[in-house]
């Protein structure tokens, strides 16, 4: 404990400061961009999901097997299988390209889930009333379920982007300049593993505690009143 | 021998076949790890559970700092913190102990969240009806609460099973041979890296919808849930 101390103001010297926030801005820039992609994308695939035409047929069993797949695989054997497959197409070379197509890819698959179930919690017979009043498929999700639905997908899609921020910490195994990595960084150059991680951890922690609170508060608004 | 150019590279499975039965080895340890930390979650989430319903303010407190901390920090991270900073107090974990011990720490905090939100959806009248029959708060639990929310929290309960067997990929950072770490091991004998991490994918896959496929019979069987498969 007093070693700890004593490392305390070689620690927090003003570059490691700027070094470690820097880091923090890789690890939300990563969430960040996988989320706004993987709502983006969740919401197309879980809408091309619930179609009925026959035409999309070929369409829905692709979008099925997309999900289920990104969904069953680990995110850091996708992030390694990715980061094999890019080196062989000679696509790009970017570490943090190649996290953020994995966040993506992975994010996508899981959102999707989520705003499919926000969709099914509308009650079908919804749908049928809708149908009858002659809306076409994207006005009923436009006017009738997205309103009700929103509230529904909103709170456990607050629980994935936290999960989000804290897969991303598997990106410093290919070496991008996470908060992890970082963290990794410190401790070999000779700094105590207490307070390399432990630091890692708080930061994680101011990262991810307001969203979580966020989600906690949009629970409790809409999560009493269900219909 | 199939091979299939692209962009100058070859994909040689036929290299791979042979440690096929060493993966699904290594994937028995994944599941070891799985479930064993899973039900060691389940008895201290049941526990913290128990606390946040029935006990003093205090302890509250600290279960609930203890699940919002574990819940918004990287399992990685945490991993690493017990196996790196604990020697510095000597005490020295292998990484098999550390792997399971984060994973058992991570997976405590999560299902007490879901246990404890099965906890609320009981009757209070049927919890003081029990308190005027003289049951404690162990009774309270295991006769009355414990049976009612299996039935709710059982969807919950194997999605994070499905979770947790995902998350035991990272037991092959800290050098536990299991899927992912006999994968590496593959990976630095023959440096067919897209196969094999292809193929580990694919295995992950096929166990987690062997997994999904089981605990829907068991919760068709025994708790009469019904859950879709897909």
């Amino acid at each position: 404990m007093q070693n700890l101390l004593a490392e305390f103001p070689s620690f927090f010297t003003y570059w490691n400061i700027i070094f470690l926030l820097k880091a923090m801005l890789v690890t939300f820039l990563l969430t960040a961009i996988g989320c706004l992609f993987g709502f983006t994308f969740g919401i197309l695939l879980a809408v091309i999901r619930k179609t009925e035409t026959i035409i999309l047929l070929p369409l829905r069993i692709i979008v099925i097997f997309y999900i289920e797949i990104f969904r069953r695989i680990p995110f850091l054997v996708s992030l390694l299988l990715i980061f094999y497959i890019f080196q062989i197409l000679k696509f790009s070379d970017s570490l943090f390209f190649i996290a953020v197509v994995t966040v993506c890819l992975i994010g996508t698959a899981f959102i999707s889930e989520i705003v499919r179930s926000g969709i099914e919690s509308i009650n079908i017979a919804q749908w049928d009333a809708a149908k009858a009043m002659n809306f076409s498929y994207l006005q009923i999700l436009k006017e009738v379920i997205f309103p009700q639905a929103w509230k529904v997908i909103l709170p456990p899609a607050f629980g994935f982007f936290i999960l989000f921020i804290k897969d991303t910490a598997l990106a410093s195994q290919i070496g991008v300049m996470e908060l992890t990595y970082v963290g990794k960084v410190l401790n070999n150059k000779g700094f105590s593993p207490m307070l390399a991680f432990g630091s890692i951890l708080i930061l994680y922690f101011i990262l991810s505690y307001p969203l979580y609170m966020l989600g906690k508060k949009l629970e409790k608004k809409y999560g009493t009143h269900k219909n | 021998m199939k091979i299939l150019p692209i962009m100058g590279y070859t994909l040689i499975y036929s290299q791979i076949y042979e440690y096929i039965p060493y993966l699904i080895k290594g994937s028995l340890l994944s599941f070891t790890i799985a479930i064993l930390s899973f039900f060691g979650g389940m008895f201290f989430g049941l526990l913290f559970a128990t606390i946040r319903t029935f006990g003093p303010f205090y302890l509250n407190k600290i279960v609930v700092m203890y699940v919002n901390f574990f819940t918004n920090t990287p399992q990685l991270v945490q991993i690493y913190f017990l196996f790196f900073a604990l020697p510095e107090f000597g005490i020295l974990l292998s990484p098999f102990t550390a792997v399971l011990l984060g994973m058992t720490l991570n997976a405590a905090a999560y299902l007490t969240e879901i246990q404890r939100a099965g906890f609320l959806s009981i009757k209070n009248e049927e919890l003081d009806a029990a308190k005027t029959m003289n049951f404690s708060i162990s009774q309270q639990v295991r006769l009355i609460i414990l049976p009612h929310i299996i039935k709710t929290i059982f969807p919950a309960l194997s999605n994070h099973y499905i979770l947790m067997t995902l998350g035991t990929s990272m037991a092959a950072i800290f050098g536990v041979e299991e899927l992912m770490g006999r994968a590496f091991n593959i990976n630095s004998l023959t440096f067919r890296s897209v196969e094999i991490f292809s193929l580990t994918a694919l295995i992950y896959i096929l166990i987690t919808i062997l997994a999904t496929f089981c605990l829907a019979t068991i919760g068709r069987y025994f708790f009469k849930v019904k859950m879709k498969i897909i």
